[in-house]
């Protein structure tokens, strides 16, 4: 049980996180301290939420990079809506339902169209985009109302915003769905192996569009996370998370490749990323640096995944070869002795 | 006859079908579009597509995708800027070190591709990070400040994209078109070219035949590397201002290029005709619907459009279930035909 866990990838991951924060800490004593941490945390949420989304889509194999043309739209709207004094719940129920929409769109370009995945979301992330010039006139939203800008103030024990705790109880809920639920577990089998999937009956078709369409509402609740967060809303809003999110869900051990990999693996990689431009603060470089940094850690993980992986198959089939030869050696001493 | 017919259901004819069209509802439109020098003014911003998106169809030729190429256009343009304006250096030494330089970023992602197993996807999305970045950190070095850029380039140096052929084709497109042979030459009519198709095809083949499958992935991305660096000089000629931001953009129309250009993102089939015909279609588009009265900022919704709709003719067709449904169609038409 140790030694399986151990051998998980979240656990690297988190074991990265933890190092990073306590070599921050041997740099800069005051990057340990309790209300910084919390700080660095809770600022990860909108990335945290979005990451967990298109890690579903990822399990199965496929990949969105409309999601943060989703956040831009969803934002846009809801925040309009809560500026001219909208009940706040339409503004979220409207701003869920453009998530589901664009979402479903992806899924039913994939599925039925049988487009590949990259390129479907990249179209529709430039249509989106452009939606969103079209429903904001290139305007900032501003003026947002203090009471939904305080929402995200609000803390558990003065510490965890509640958003944070949602985005951590949403992880835990994803995850009991995706590991012990029969159409959670479809997922990963979806993406592990397709054809293998389709022969044992899995609705492949199905699975695929529903991850789309989770992950186009969970990127909708990033938006509406996005308003209250940040306060306003440009026309650029959102620009780049999908690839921000992308990095996260590989940082947090999801392969690409489908079939591999957890959400709580995405909600680590989304506090690796929210971190590191207040860690390069802390050690005293500029924040322009965060691509960067953002960059070169992402290689070197992958990189170094890939060839520790390379080696435990060489190292196995060695075992195995061993094994084998030593039977064959066994058997010709039989076959000697029995002469 | 028969081969006559072949050749006009070729992708590459529909394209050029597509391209006379834009010029007939663009040209009735507004004759303003007819008009040489506001045709080749208009495509000048949009050249740096045509170029790089030449050299990523080799990439996807491979079965591989490359999202850097935008970031390393920046890269490129604030190098030279940088070079010139702080290191003192004469601009066209600047020009050849930027070259070198973009090659060898290609080359690093490509060595990451080709040598290490892991998905081009995010050996790209890292190196996109990782240039972008370094671009910043670049920019940081020289006395201008980042948002200013580096101005007041050499006359000589303007001259790259200044100079018209006979008055009215601009350098830019005749340095597009030599590109275009030299690529169609490289990839259809050379040694090299056909291994780059084998290699998408099925690498093991091309591995035990014999060829260094792994070399011939990792020069893909470098080609594409050096494409983005030259793309990135003659944008920087032609706009007069060395940015680290330059060409972050690019990427969907690069890749939207390339898929509508008839490219398989799998890899194994494609060509670089149709991937600069579609990359001509795109701009003409753009300019078509801009000078026709859309702002620039919703041209990415026709774009993506585009994008969704021709792939989605070409890949519904392997939808099994769709194609039942139009079969069934049609035998019904004959039966009720018959009867």
């Amino acid at each position: 049980m140790l030694k399986k866990l151990l051998h998980s990838r979240e656990v690297t991951a988190l074991a990265f996180v933890v190092f990073m924060f306590l070599g921050v800490g041997a740099i800069n004593p005051a990057f340990l301290t309790p209300a910084n941490i919390w700080l660095c945390l809770n600022s990860s949420v909108v990335y945290t939420v979005v990451a967990v989304g298109i890690a579903l889509v990822i399990i199965t194999g496929e990949i969105d990079v409309s999601v943060g043309a989703t956040l831009g739209m969803t934002a846009a709207v809801s925040g309009t809506m809560i500026r001219n004094g909208e009940p706040w719940i339409l503004a979220i129920g409207a701003a869920l339902l453009i998530g589901l929409l664009i979402g479903s769109i992806n899924g039913f370009g994939v599925t039925v169209l049988k487009i590949p995945s990259i390129i479907m979301t990249l179209g529709i992330n430039g249509i989106v985009r452009g939606l969103i010039y079209v429903f904001t006139n290139g305007k900032w939203v501003e003026n947002i109302p203090f009471d939904f800008k305080n929402l995200s103030q609000g803390r558990l024990f003065s510490s965890i915003t509640f958003f944070y705790l949602g985005a951590i109880l949403l992880i835990v809920a994803v995850h009991l769905i995706l590991t012990r639920t029969k159409r959670g577990r479809y997922l990963a089998a979806v993406g592990d192996n397709i054809g293998g999937a389709t022969l044992l009956g899995i609705p492949v078709d199905t699975t695929k569009f529903s991850a789309f369409a989770l992950c186009g509402v969970l990127a909708a609740v990033g938006g509406v996370l996005f308003v209250s967060r940040v306060g306003f809303v440009t026309p650029i809003a959102g620009n780049g998370y999908e690839m921000k999110v992308i990095a996260a869900c590989v940082l947090g051990g999801i392969s690409l490749s489908g079939g591999v990999g957890t959400v709580i693996g995405a909600g680590l990689g989304a506090a690796i990323m929210a971190s590191i431009s207040r860690i390069l603060v802390f050690v005293g470089f500029s924040s322009d640096y965060d691509d960067t940094i953002t960059g070169i850690l992402l290689i070197i993980i992958v990189v170094s995944d890939a060839l520790l992986r390379r080696r435990a198959v060489e190292q196995a089939r060695r075992q195995r070869l061993a094994a084998k030869t030593q039977l064959l050696a066994a058997d010709g001493k039989e076959a000697t002795a029995g002469e | 006859m028969n081969k006559l017919k072949k050749q006009f259901l070729r992708w590459e004819t529909f394209l050029v079908l597509v391209i006379l069209l834009e010029f007939l509802v663009f040209g009735s439109l507004n004759p303003k579009f007819l008009n040489m020098k506001r045709l080749f003014s208009g495509l000048n911003q949009f050249i740096p597509v045509c170029i790089i998106s030449l050299f990523v169809t080799f990439v996807m030729i491979t079965g591989g995708i490359d999202i850097q190429a935008g970031s390393i256009v920046g890269l490129t343009s604030i190098t030279v800027g940088v070079l010139w304006h702080d290191a003192n250096l004469n601009i066209f030494v600047a020009c050849i070190l930027a070259l070198i330089g973009g090659a060898l970023c290609g080359a690093l992602s490509g060595f990451f591709v080709a040598y290490t197993g892991v998905q081009p996807m995010v050996v790209t999305l890292g190196g996109s990070f990782l240039y972008s970045g370094l671009a910043l950190a670049v920019s940081n070095m020289s006395s201008n400040a980042a948002y200013q850029g580096i101005s007041d380039f050499p006359e000589a140096f303007r001259a790259l994209s200044k100079t018209q052929l006979f008055d009215a084709v601009p350098m830019q497109f005749v340095i597009f078109f030599v590109l275009v042979i030299v690529s169609y030459v490289l990839l259809h009519r050379t040694n090299y070219g056909r291994k780059i198709f084998l290699c998408g095809v099925n690498p093991n083949a091309a591995e035990f035949s014999g060829i260094n499958t792994r070399a011939v992935v990792m020069s893909t991305y470098m080609l594409s590397g050096l494409s983005a660096a030259m793309a990135g000089i003659l944008l920087t000629a032609y706009l007069g201002t060395a940015k680290a931001d330059m060409g972050s953009e690019y990427t969907l129309p690069i890749i939207t290029a390339v898929v509508l250009g008839g490219t398989s993102n799998l890899g194994g089939s494609g060509g670089v005709i149709g991937s600069a015909l579609a990359a001509l279609a795109v701009g003409f588009l753009r300019i078509g619907l801009s000078l026709n009265g859309m702002s620039t900022q919703y041209l990415d919704i026709p774009v993506g459009i585009l994008l969704v709709v021709t792939v989605s003719f070409r890949f519904a067709g392997t939808n099994p279930k769709l194609r039942k449904l139009f079969s069934r169609k049609k035998r019904q038409t004959v039966v009720t035909r018959a009867s």
